[in-house]
């Protein structure tokens, strides 16, 4: 509801009915008029497509609908702009704001600009040292602007950084190739498409930017072009999201229904890949003449089995590749949890003291945290190489020493040691950054509160079991949710530790294992299931953490 | 006041950079051809980059971009399946032997049979016949010929051993012929010289404990590649020799990378392809050599056939090009190049590129002469791409249960007992 105020801004910057429409309102509703025309006529052409990019009907006609959409925004947009209403106008800015970036994307696509980031890359590379003449003219601007005012060093200087810097400018450019370049992408206009997408680019950005001075016309109010300035900001983030987030998500949630696969058009198959990864039956082996498998239904493997009396009870699977994966991921996280959390709170209550060095170690901590995880793997592979590795070479020292037998731990390969192996790997990447959260967590207790318990003759055990720990909650239960949502989406510890593939079965995540479906097993659909499946799981994980969180919260 | 200029001229450095990649022009009458290989180390870009090069300027009206790909820990497949998918793979490219039927299956890759046939100076016969048979297979319901591409070459395994650890402990050192229990001595021998020595080690791969099994005389599928194979008592038989070496702690534990520790020199025995010798030439301290692979119990000579082949793309724009490309790049004069580096052999059978894999690497010793027995074995298995079955889930039922095995965790028995039964849903 509008406030008093708002409405006297209202009225103030709302001009007469009979104030001169500008020409820029019935350019943009036949602009949008052409917009739901184009829309309609796409729609349309979506429809009628044989095969629309591999994704399958469903996509295709999900498309024809959402193309509908614009179409649907344009028309109202012009009613309204003709009527001189706001919500016109935001509705004409969306359009073509959005028309703009699509046409520069879409430019920049047919000039070649994204399939060729390699290729920036080693261009930037190649060219780097001549860049250095910035640095030099950059260097000589700063020198000059410490001289006084009155001095004629201080314009000269600056001349002469401009000279180099341009200097600079033109040798790059020459050795760029920036006339091949021109040539290119003048190259591109041969193309019809090129000139559409320019074109609209413009159209669309003229329009944009005339609509956006056109406030008063339309009586806004300041907090109203406060509010939009606000989205036009988040704009770029909002446009990455729908594309790059949003619309991935969407699609995979089909595809987990479909029996997608690389280089087949997908078929929607209901809710069969869930229905094949959770089933599970259970049967009695009766003698051990017969094998496990032969007492299971087609199309079940032994997941596990359980002695009751002189019988077995066996669980089959018909995926027992999933159950393992998430039964590994429910350990590794059930170890990571402690070992990560735990080291880290003792590391944060020791740099929280005032010793000398303390915010070197802070910084050395964190190391672990900001370092590439494949880069790190290959040195934990490294250490954990049971013959010239460093971990089995202190354990044969100290055993050989203390005269115990040397276990020689198979770190990598030893069914029982390969998943602690990867928490141990992924614990000391963490402790680095939740050491920070409690470091964080510890500097924010009021010290009134340890002067409390001193005064009450609290030793500094129970400081820290009453004061220190109550007061942490929340930042336990933050390090505790963001440690256990990481654990069940651990992929790259297993995939860079492991040299051969494929990876001991103990090693293999949730993660490890959709990617396992995905790529090399191309079955994209089936894959997407078990990334929905995994998505719950971690839902539900984190709900239920939210709700005893707040639930403790009331009983505190 | 000159802030804004020098920010400007950074602006528009930055802008002119970014804009060099699009001046990758090339003229109206020009094609482009994009291919791509999985090279291991610099010194193979370079040579690919050289012959592309070459190849390039030779050629009128096309215009070729050679593109090294991520090595094969960098997910080479993952990046591949990924651009084809997305309609940015290169027109050509390499992809291992294995994986030929599932990109021909899933309809990533172009039969060239019909360009083939219309070329007069292609002959099947020139190259080795193992990688032929599978590369001319026929998908399943399919009526023409099929050419999925052309092999770019092949290795073989032998035994990369440490000569000075063989003298240390007395042995001769290992030449044609010899059998497992001398190798099985050997590895005893080599491991007693001291608590870090081990006699044997392998890579936790399917060929490597493939050998074994196949070498005792079983097989991973049937005849007709439509089934399992291992269901026997030869299986129990080489499973159980690799067990004993990793109970015995006569060998590196199954799942490491051995070829480290061989480097270090504290490995008697490494098994490995000829893509090795280069990084052992290069970083090992001791004198070694190779030798060809043991004889099993199956009495003869046992190897795998490795290689890798190029491909089209199958929405490539130029697929006559792109043939041509294939049939140039796999050339005896552009093989020869290649094979020069010591990573790999001709895939062309004929005695001239024998002869020219012989002499590679002169002055370095290696008895190069072992990889190419092991590429002509009495029983040599070609690595297989399975036409009818699902190989990676085929080669993860496989490992695991081979892990097991190996692990303790299975007895070979169970594991010859049970596979065949627990993978059959996995065939067509």
């Amino acid at each position: 509801m509008a406030t008093t105020a708002d409405k006297l801004l209202q009225n103030q910057f709302t001009p007469g009915p009979d104030s001169a429409t500008p020409i820029i309102v019935p350019a943009s509703i036949l602009w949008n008029l052409l917009i739901a025309a184009g829309c309609i006529f796409l729609s349309i052409h979506i429809f009628g497509l044989d095969d629309f990019g591999r994704l399958g009907r469903p996509v295709q006609y999900f498309a024809g609908v959402v193309v509908i959409l614009p179409a649907l925004m344009a028309v109202a947009s012009s009613i309204m702009l003709y009527q001189r209403k706001a919500m016109g106008r935001y509705l004409a800015l969306i359009i073509q704001y959005v028309g703009t970036v699509l046409c520069i994307v879409g430019v920049l696509h047919l000039w070649g600009v994204f399939l060729s980031f390699e290729a920036f890359v080693d261009s930037v590379m190649t060219n780097a040292p001549l860049t250095l003449g910035f640095a030099a003219g950059y260097g000589l601007y700063w020198l000059g602007g410490r001289l006084g005012e009155t001095n004629p060093w201080r314009d000269r200087l600056t001349q002469v950084a401009l000279l180099i810097a341009s200097a600079t400018l033109i040798i790059l450019l020459l050795a760029t190739d920036v006339l091949g370049t021109a040539n290119y992408i003048l190259n591109t206009y041969n193309n019809t498409l090129t000139w559409v997408l320019t074109a609209g680019a413009v159209i669309f950005g003229v329009l944009t930017w005339q609509m956006l001075h056109l406030g008063a016309y339309f009586g806004e109010l300041p907090t109203q072009r406060d509010a939009w300035q606000g989205w036009l900001m988040l704009s770029p983030n909002i446009i990455g999201f729908m594309f790059f987030f949003a619309g991935p998500l969407l699609l995979s949630f089909y595809f987990s229904f479909t029996n997608g696969q690389i280089g087949r058009v997908p078929e929607v198959i209901g809710v069969s890949n869930y229905t094949h990864m959770l089933s599970v039956e259970f049967q009695w082996r009766e003698s051990a003449e017969v094998t496990r498998q032969s007492v299971l239904s087609r199309g079940y493997s032994p997941l596990m089995t359980v002695n009751v009396g002189e019988r077995e009870l066996i669980v089959g699977a018909r995926d027992v590749m999933f159950w393992r994966s998430m039964r590994n991921t429910i350990f590794f996280c059930m170890m990571l949890v402690p070992l990560s959390a735990i080291p880290a709170l003792i590391l944060s209550l020791i740099l929280n003291s005032k010793l000398p060095g303390v915010k070197f170690f802070r910084a050395l901590y964190f190391l672990p945290s900001v370092a590439a995880v494949v880069g790190t793997a290959l040195i934990w592979r490294w250490l954990y190489d049971p013959t010239i590795g460093f971990f089995n070479y202190i354990i044969t020292t100290v055993t050989g020493f203390l005269g115990l037998a040397d276990p020689q731990v198979a770190w990598l390969t030893g069914p029982g040691v390969v998943l602690i192996s990867i928490v141990l790997l992924a614990a000391w990447q963490l402790v680095g950054f939740n050491t920070v959260l409690f470091l964080a967590g510890l500097q924010g207790i009021p010290h009134v509160l340890y002067e409390a318990a001193q005064i009450d003759g609290a030793n500094r055990w129970q400081q820290f079991r009453n004061v220190t720990l109550p007061m942490l909650a929340p930042t336990s239960f933050f390090v505790i949710v963001t440690t256990i949502i990481t654990g069940l989406q651990v992929f790259n510890e297993p995939y860079a530790l492991f040299p051969a593939r494929p990876i001991p079965v103990e090693a293999t995540t949730a993660v490890y294992y959709l990617y396992d479906r995905a790529f090399p097993g191309f079955q994209y659909g089936y894959a997407s299931a078990v990334a929905w499946v995994l998505f719950a799981l971690i839902f539900m994980v984190t709900f239920i953490q939210f709700r005893l969180q707040r639930s403790e919260a009331y009983e505190n | 006041m000159l802030r804004r200029p020098l920010t400007a001229l950074l602006l528009i450095a930055l802008a002119a950079m970014m804009a060099v990649p699009v001046s990758f022009a090339q003229d109206d009458e020009e094609i482009e051809l994009r291919w791509r290989t999985r090279p291991d180390n610099q010194a193979e870009i370079d040579v690919y980059t050289a012959a592309s090069e070459a190849i390039d300027a030779e050629w009128e009206g096309v215009t070729l971009r050679y593109e090294p790909g991520g090595s094969e820990t960098a997910a080479y497949q993952d990046v591949l399946v990924t651009e084809l998918e997305a309609g940015t793979a290169p027109d050509v490219f390499w992809i291992p032997g294995t994986d030929i039927a599932r990109f021909a299956s899933a309809g990533l890759i172009l039969n060239l049979a019909d360009l083939a046939s219309d070329d007069a100076d292609f002959d099947v016969e020139d190259f080795y016949a193992g990688p032929m048979s599978f590369l001319t297979t026929a998908l399943d319901g399919m009526d023409d010929d099929a050419l999925w591409g052309l092999p770019r070459d092949v290795s073989a395994f032998a035994i990369y051993f440490n000569a000075d650890l063989f003298d240390e402990a007395g042995l001769p050192h290992p030449e044609d012929g010899w059998t497992w229990a001398e190798f099985v001595e050997a590895a005893e021998e080599i491991s007693g010289l001291g608590a870090d020595i081990r006699g044997f080690g392998m890579n936790a791969w399917w060929a490597n404990w493939g050998y074994f099994v196949n070498a005792a005389g079983s097989s991973f599928f049937n005849e007709d590649f439509t089934a399992c194979g291992l269901d026997n008592q030869a299986t129990v038989e080489g499973l159980e020799t690799a067990r004993m070496l990793f109970d015995n702690g006569w060998a590196i534990p199954w799942g490491s990378d051995s070829e480290p520790p061989f480097i270090a020199g504290t490995v008697g025995m490494f098994m490995n392809g000829r893509w090795a010798t280069p990084n052992t030439i290069t970083n090992a301290e001791f004198n070694w050599n190779v030798a060809p692979l043991p004889v099993g119990p199956s009495g003869m000579e046992t190897n795998w056939l490795f290689w890798g082949a190029y491909v089209v793309n199958a929405n490539t724009e130029h697929p006559e090009e792109a043939w041509d490309l294939v049939t140039r790049l796999t050339s005896a004069e552009i093989q020869g190049q290649i094979a020069d580096l010591g990573a790999n052999i001709p895939s062309r059978a004929t005695d001239e590129a024998i002869e020219l894999f012989l002499n590679t690497l002169p002055g370095s010793g290696v008895n190069n002469a072992a990889f190419v027995s092991g590429t002509t074995s009495e029983d040599v298995r070609t690595e297989a791409p399975l036409f009818f079955g699902d190989w990676p889930s085929i080669d993860e039922a496989y490992g695991t249960g081979v892990t097991a095995v190996f692990n303790g965790d299975l007895s070979a028995e169970e594991f010859a007992a049970s596979i065949c039964e627990q993978v059959e849903p996995l065939f067509d």
